[in-house]
């Protein structure tokens, strides 16, 4: 990778995950229903834009294609087929929402707390880079696809097929779950 | 590249927003949507760690993950649909028939 690519790969990471953590609090806090969808799309496309920045190009064209291609529009026809105008009055939040986020910042305070040990330790500021010995000829950086297909076509090839299995019984159970009963 | 650090803190981020998302919005359509927000921190997780080792386990996890959330979603999908044709509601508040 250039250098110069590579040191601006480092805020550019920081810019995607900062942009992620947007939509994703747009997605929770937005009264209605298309602008969490259009938060949630936010967030996928900048989750693939951390997958570029980790070096995953072949993640990050799965994650457009999935995300923001497939699932984003599955829930937008789900919103056009359900009405969502007439609980517009019924409240946003559950009854529980203030003991609910007591409860996030309490696992958001321990998390840190552990976090604080290691932001100013010795290995804080220390890249992610591969190390040479552990890549075994996969090369990892420049050829993604390439070795991506041979983790999942050699190496984890059970639990591909069993996943294409379990594709096959959700399409089943979806088309039977969403038919209308016939009398 | 990114440091570990800064990927964990921001997975960790997403997660927690994930979380909260669930545990405080009534719609079924945005638990949904949390659903999928705490799966893809998730998948960041894996592919940091997959950088970390030099290996591509990481990634060929996260690919997995990648078919299972949306074998998920549409499942769910599937269920809210079938929802309100019965129920004529997706609020999760009041599909209250077993009383807990």
């Amino acid at each position: 990778m250039d250098p110069l690519l590579a040191s601006i790969g480092h805020y550019m990471f920081h810019c995607f995950g900062l942009l992620a953590v947007a939509g994703a609090l747009a997605l929770v806090f937005s009264k209605n229903a298309i602008h969490s969808i259009v938060g949630f799309l936010l967030a996928m496309l900048a989750v693939a834009g951390c997958f570029l920045t980790l070096s995953a190009e072949f993640l990050a064209v799965a994650q457009l294609l999935v995300y923001a291609g497939g699932i984003v529009v599955l829930f937008l026809f789900v919103v056009m087929l359900v009405e969502m105008t007439k609980y517009k009055e019924k409240g946003l939040f559950q009854i529980q929402a203030p003991y609910a986020i007591a409860v996030v910042l309490a696992g958001a305070v321990v998390v840190i707390s552990v976090f604080w040990r290691t932001w100013f330790g010795p290995d804080a500021t220390k890249a992610l880079t591969l190390s040479p010995t552990l890549a075994q000829g996969l090369d990892v950086a420049n050829q993604n696809a390439q070795a991506v297909s041979r983790g999942i076509f050699a190496q984890y090839l059970l639990p591909f097929e069993i996943l294409s299995v379990i594709l096959l019984v959700a399409l089943v159970g979806a088309v039977v779950l969403a038919k209308t009963e016939r009398v | 590249m990114p440091s570990m650090n800064a990927v964990l803190f921001i997975s960790f981020l997403l997660f927690s927003v994930g979380v909260a998302g669930v545990l405080i919005r009534r719609n079924v359509l945005i638990i949904l949507m949390c659903v999928e927000l705490m799966l893809n921190a998730a998948n960041l997780n894996l592919v940091a760690f997959a950088r970390h080792s030099g290996t591509v386990n990481g990634q060929a996890f996260a690919l997995l993950v990648m078919g299972l959330a949306a074998a998920e979603v549409s499942i769910g999908l599937a269920l809210v649909v079938a929802l309100y044709r019965k129920k004529d509601t997706i609020q999760v508040d009041q599909i209250n028939l077993l009383k807990g």
